[in-house]
């Protein structure tokens, strides 16, 4: 009894010391507290969750809740003041086709993303280009055939109007051009996870993606006007369809949230969890 | 002398015991009744103001939009392109109603002889195996049923039809009959069980025969009871979205053939939502169209209402 109680003392002691150690060194390094709300991109989520973990481990006093919705309810729950950070696939400051610019809030550049257009496995085409795609995407072009595959009807798979990466893909792939809905043969899905299984079980389909998304036998990364989709080829300038993740924020960030976005931007994070989450480091396209 | 005093108040004793007990006991069903009572009625008025709730806020959004365009561009034109400004619902409302009817078409037959099945022709051990299965695909979430139409439904319709795509009103409303058919199933099942077993009696005794005493006696007798089935179904197929939205195209256009990519009511709604702006036309014509179904299924409920009244008088 003795020797338990003595042990007991002695354990209650030690985890005392250690977490008074522990208090005494985060309290030092931070007097950095506060509520940051994300909400935005689903293709941003994944980093912003594994930025919001380190962080919270730096700064036990800052609560970070992030949600993806959708890129447009990014930059839209900043304006309603729902969300301190607008997590966006295009800058929302500016005009994009489709989505008037948010007025007064500022574009942090977070992360690069590469996105891929995909057939399905059966399609015997590996290389398209921008030409190509305009007319796949507008309704000239129908027939594998025409752009030197099989004699078989092309099934055109599209994410929904409003959808991030459709934004990006218009702008980068198809230099702007429109995507028409034609009677037959074309279908929109809604989200990316749809996208892959959509065109994975649809003989002659093409769509897009993000290329975080390029895995399994189903689907195969065409080239882009014969450049292969890689993150190589995308920091060496020769493969264009990408685009910078966004955080908005109402003005310029400040306190906690300011923190928080250089944290994202820092060195350790772009080089370390960043680059294992397959996104590209913001430096290496602007070096 | 005393022993027998004793027992007596004893006795007095007790029985006076057993009232005041007796009391007691009346007195706390007296407050257990006036509990329950208060708190049904709550649970009345609480689920009434839900209600209520639900449908001011969703109608008060949705009549925003006439602020924008006029109703008839919005409920006869059939062109939808909010991108620049065109909010033609026609072909959605068209759509969703044709599904349902579809869906109908296809699960009703079926499960009502499933439900004649379980319930007059099956021995014991099938009808006890037929039941919880039928129970089990209530339970599934309809997100399941999607993606089996995605995955395995619709590589099937592209290999029969030669379609390209597959995606159409078919694989919806396959997927829809699957999904409504348990729980027309079981309440038509359990609406022909409650049929008074002298009314067979008497049909076999006039000298019918079995498919006489079926068709004759025991489906119109159940006739109300598959009335609310065929109801509930219904509402459940013109409500679901997330299965739909899978297996339908999502292509904004009116369905010509069964194979046309086209889009429904719901499955239009949970394609945009998330990717339109709070205060737009958009919005508000999507929340319109929430209204709409609302609308519907409503409509649609007191039509088949008064039509099982009708039957039941004639």
């Amino acid at each position: 009894m003795k020797v338990f109680r003595k042990l007991t003392v002695t354990a209650l002691t030690a985890v005392i010391a250690v977490t008074a150690a522990f208090a005494g060194v985060a309290a030092a390094a931070d007097s950095l507290k506060g509520k940051i709300t994300v909400n935005g991109s689903t293709a941003l989520l994944p980093l912003t969750l594994q930025a919001a973990k380190e962080f919270q481990k730096l700064h036990p006093k800052v609560k970070i809740a992030a949600s993806g919705k959708g890129s447009v309810t990014g930059p839209q729950a900043v304006k309603k003041g729902i969300a301190d950070i607008g997590a966006c696939d295009w800058d929302a400051s500016i005009d994009v086709p489709g989505f008037k610019a948010f007025e007064g809030q500022v574009a942090n550049k977070v992360a690069v993303i590469p996105f891929a257009t995909i057939v399905n496995k059966n399609v015997g085409v590996d290389n398209l280009t921008t030409e190509q795609l305009k007319g796949i995407y507008s309704g000239k072009i129908t027939n594998w055939k025409e752009v030197g595959g099989a004699d078989a009807n092309i099934v055109v798979i599209t994410r929904a109007f409003g959808s991030g990466t459709r934004v990006n893909y218009q702008a980068k792939a198809l230099a702007g051009g429109d995507i028409v809905k034609k009677e037959k043969n074309y279908k929109e899905t809604g989200s990316s996870g749809d996208m892959k299984t959509a065109v994975g079980t649809t003989p002659n389909a093409i769509g897009y993606i993000d290329l975080v998304y390029v895995t399994g036998s189903d689907i195969k990364a065409v080239k882009f006007n014969g450049v292969e989709a890689t993150t190589d080829n995308v920091i060496n300038g020769s493969y264009k369809i990408w685009a910078y993740g966004y955080y908005m924020t109402k003005g310029q960030p400040t306190g906690a949230t300011k923190e928080f976005i250089e944290y994202v931007q820092s060195k350790k994070f772009q080089q370390g969890s960043l680059k294992k989450l397959k996104f590209i480091p913001i430096a290496a396209m602007q070096s | 002398m005393g022993a027998p005093v004793h027992s007596l108040t004893a006795q007095t004793q007790k029985s006076l015991e057993e009232v005041k007990v007796d009391t007691r006991r009346h007195k706390r069903h007296l407050l257990g009744n006036t509990i329950s009572r208060y708190y049904f009625l709550f649970s009345i008025l609480a689920l009434c103001l839900v209600l209520g709730l639900v449908i001011v806020f969703i109608g008060k959004t949705a009549l925003l939009l006439f602020g924008s365009i006029s109703p008839q561009d919005f409920f006869f034109s059939f062109n939808w392109t909010p991108e620049e400004d065109a909010f033609g619902a026609a072909a959605f409302i068209v759509n969703t109603l044709s599904l349902t009817a579809l869906t109908l078409v296809i699960a009703v037959p079926i499960s009502v002889g499933m439900a004649v099945l379980c319930a007059e022709i099956a021995p014991k051990w099938l009808t006890s195996f037929i039941r919880p299965v039928l129970d089990l695909l209530v339970g599934i979430p309809s997100i399941v049923y999607g993606y089996l139409g995605l995955t395995v439904l619709l590589p099937f319709l592209r290999r029969v039809s030669g379609e390209g795509l597959g995606d159409g009103l078919l694989a919806a409303a396959l997927v829809l009959a699957l999904m409504v058919l348990p729980t027309i199933c079981r309440i038509s099942d359990d609406a022909i069980v409650s049929v008074p077993r002298k009314y067979r009696d008497a049909a076999y005794a006039l000298g019918s025969t079995r498919l006489q005493v079926i068709m004759r006696v025991v489906l119109p007798a159940a006739s109300r009871g598959i009335i609310s089935a065929v109801i509930l179904g219904m509402t459940r197929a013109i409500g679901e979205t997330m299965a739909v939205v899978m297996v339908i195209g999502n292509t904004p256009q009116l369905a010509k053939t069964l194979f046309t990519p086209t889009s429904v009511l719901t499955s239009n709604i949970v394609m945009q939502i998330s990717n339109v702006e709070f205060e737009s036309t958009w919005n508000y014509s999507l929340h319109m169209m929430a209204f709409l179904l609302l609308l519907i299924s409503f409509v649609l409920i007191l039509i088949i209402r008064v039509l099982g009244r009708k039957r039941r008088d004639a």
